[in-house]
């Protein structure tokens, strides 16, 4: 097992450097640079500028200097903030989308199975109609509409009770979490009461469960221990990136409920070519996710034995 | 029938009557067993013999309660054991019926058990259910368990998993836990038809140490006829969804009064080389259950066919006490007995 997570790391530091080689060179390619939004910048302070950023040398030598950098955790200084250290960034804001980002993994986790095991035993019945219905809602409909509605309705509701039962936005209590992850988990609970519900249909028809039932255990014992622990397999394979696309992916709800999260650097890096923001959020982000996948693969071993001795 | 039967003066441990188990397909409905009648004494072996999709395997899994309803049905019929109804039912005076009274091994010991428990969870559950051990209780009788199989090694067996054991082993491990409650009935579903021969009598051989130890009546479901030989003090021959002929293992392999047994016996291989023959497949295909025939169904592959046997079903015909055979050849005015079959001396 320790020389198997040993591996899994190797395997993904190549990857995290895969993604800053590509990013870098992506980004490089792009037209325009980080000076080109400052108002009237003559040429001789343009060259100080890119003398200061290292922007006049050769494509090659930023490169390796950035690798440099990267290896001792310095992701360098933001382009078009002041006096920000990316690092800095990313450590103040970071946490808020990954506090959020939780609280929607575990929402979309916890009601995708409960939906998905809900649906398969009731196949083809009003239960199993209506949360489908429901499901394809939650697939479809974009985080935005979905956010805008929520709000209104807490508007709404806020108003009628007279008090601020859940704040409308911001961040501080947990209070304020919950609906925005809520809504940020909505589409991956959509995804994974899917996912669930087709391997549920697979466990239930399976032969062990027959077994089980030819045991005379009681059903709820079968559901636990021979149906809910084997469908949940898949589930828990498409979790580690799904929490890294959760964390990574709220900008839009954290936009709108006005909450300080990574996303919105991210977004706004992009837009400025603030170059050390944009390739410290993505490798950042890059290696947030492999390690994710990581951590999922490792506790699979965990669910699935036949994993755990190869 | 049943009351014939029972002048053997045996007790019946499980009496089995007029069965029918239907089933809601998108074609219509399939009448997949169509009135079926065996019994079990204690301590013996019964064995059901037939083609696929004859219905027994879904005769004894209705009697389990195992068959998804809907879109499966039993539509008539009655399971008594010890005289109690079982249909229907989870528990006999207190005792559960599937797992402590009745319990099952299947054909793929492979895709049996579940993956992601231990051999000996998996083993320990009904007794933790059952008999109200303690876990560690449990586990502990499951390495006798293991032990009493013929596992070797069974304390670090009873710790590993399902794909850490072969096909035999798992095929012990499922018997195991089958007889962890000591049942008095193991209904056995083809539990050799996955396994390769020399596994196959290890596990027979195995299964016949434990009914001679725990007097337990077993009913083995087979299509094979070596198997049957070997293990069944009776035989029920089934087909199309009725048992067509039953009796000892003598009546029916040295008296064989049905012509579909006699079928069955011709496609059998025998290594005999003075008997040397070739075997002979019966030709065409079972009836199509969604609309079963009027007469008999073995008609239309009846090389005796007559034409009483399409329009009308015959009845049970006996032979012995045992020994019945459910075809029209055996009625007085048939006119024709053809000499491979047997025929009751006096008539």
């Amino acid at each position: 097992m320790g020389w198997y997570i040993f591996k899994r790391l190797i395997q993904g530091i190549i990857t995290v450097w895969f993604i800053a080689t590509a990013t870098f060179f992506a980004m490089h390619s792009v037209p325009g640079d980080p000076l080109l939004n400052d108002r009237a910048v003559t040429p001789a302070i343009r060259a100080n500028l890119e003398a200061k950023y290292g922007l006049d040398q050769p494509l090659l030598t930023q490169y390796v200097i950035y690798l440099g950098n990267l290896s001792r955790g310095d992701f360098g200084i933001s382009f078009t903030q002041e006096n920000r250290q990316v690092n800095d960034i990313i450590r103040e804001h970071f946490p808020v989308s990954a506090i959020l980002g939780i609280l929607a993994v575990l929402f979309a986790a916890l009601g995708g199975v409960l939906w998905g095991s809900l649906t398969a035993l009731y196949r083809n019945r009003l239960p199993d109609y209506i949360i489908m219905f429901l499901v394809i809602l939650g697939i479809s409909v974009p985080s935005f509409v979905v956010a805008a509605l929520s709000q209104y309705s807490l508007v709404t509701l806020n108003n009628a009770v007279g008090q601020t039962l859940l704040p409308v936005a911001g961040w501080g209590t947990i209070l304020h979490m919950l609906v925005p992850a809520m809504v940020l988990g909505l589409s991956t609970m959509a995804y994974l009461t899917r996912l669930m519900r087709s391997s549920m249909l697979e466990v239930i028809n399976s032969d062990f469960v027959r077994t089980a039932k030819s045991k005379g255990l009681p059903p709820a014992r079968i559901f636990t221990r021979h149906q809910v622990r084997n469908a949940i397999l898949p589930v828990i394979t498409v979790l580690g990136p799904q929490i890294a696309v959760i964390t990574t992916g709220g900008f839009v709800v954290e936009i709108v409920f006005a909450i300080p999260g990574l996303g919105r650097f991210f977004v706004e890096a992009v837009q400025q070519l603030d170059y050390t923001v944009i390739m410290g959020t993505t490798v950042f982000y890059g290696a947030f996710l492999v390690f994710m996948v990581i951590v999922v693969d490792v506790l699979y071993g965990f669910i699935d034995p036949r994993v755990r001795l190869k | 029938m049943s009351e014939a039967l029972n002048l053997a003066n045996n007790p019946m441990l499980l009496e089995v009557e007029n069965l029918a188990v239907e089933f809601d397909t998108y074609g219509g409905v399939v009448k997949a067993v169509r009135g079926v009648d065996f019994s079990v004494e204690e301590g013996k072996t019964l064995a059901i013999v037939g083609e696929s999709g004859c219905g027994k395997s879904v005769s004894v899994q209705s009697m389990m309660g195992l068959i998804h309803m809907p879109p499966g049905r039993i539509t008539s019929g009655s399971a008594r054991l010890r005289g109690e109804e079982v249909l229907g039912r989870n528990e006999l005076n207190g005792k559960e019926i599937r797992g402590a009274e009745i319990s099952m091994i299947f054909q793929d010991p492979m895709t049996s058990l579940n993956p992601t428990m231990t051999i000996g969870d998996q083993i320990a559950e009904p007794l933790q259910v059952h008999r109200g051990l303690s876990y560690r209780q449990a586990f502990g009788e499951a390495i006798n368990l293991l032990e009493m199989s013929k596992i070797p090694e069974a304390a670090k067996r009873a710790k590993q998993f399902p794909f850490e054991f072969s096909g035999g082993m798992l095929q012990r491990a499922m018997i195991a836990m089958a007889i962890s409650c000591k049942p008095s009935i193991l209904i056995a579903d083809e539990p050799t038809t996955a396994l390769d021969v020399t596994i196959q009598a290890q596990i027979l051989d195995l299964m016949q140490d434990l009914q001679k130890e725990t007097g337990m009546a077993i009913i083995l479901i087979t299509h094979d006829l070596g198997v049957v030989a070997r293990m069944a003090d009776e035989v029920a021959v089934m087909y199309a969804g009725k048992i067509v002929e039953h009796g000892t293992v003598d009546d029916v392999f040295y008296r064989s009064a049905h012509p579909y047994t006699l079928g069955l016996r011709a496609a059998m291989p025998n290594n005999d080389p003075a008997r040397q023959h070739e075997l002979k497949p019966i030709e065409g295909s079972p009836p199509d259950l969604f609309a079963p025939p009027k007469g008999c169904g073995y008609c239309a592959r009846c090389p005796f066919a007559m034409e009483v046997c399409d329009k009308h079903h015959p009845q049970d015909y006996f032979l012995g006490d045992h020994h019945f055979s459910c075809c029209w050849l055996h009625h007085s005015d048939s006119p024709t007995k053809p000499e491979e079959l047997y025929f009751k001396e006096n008539s």
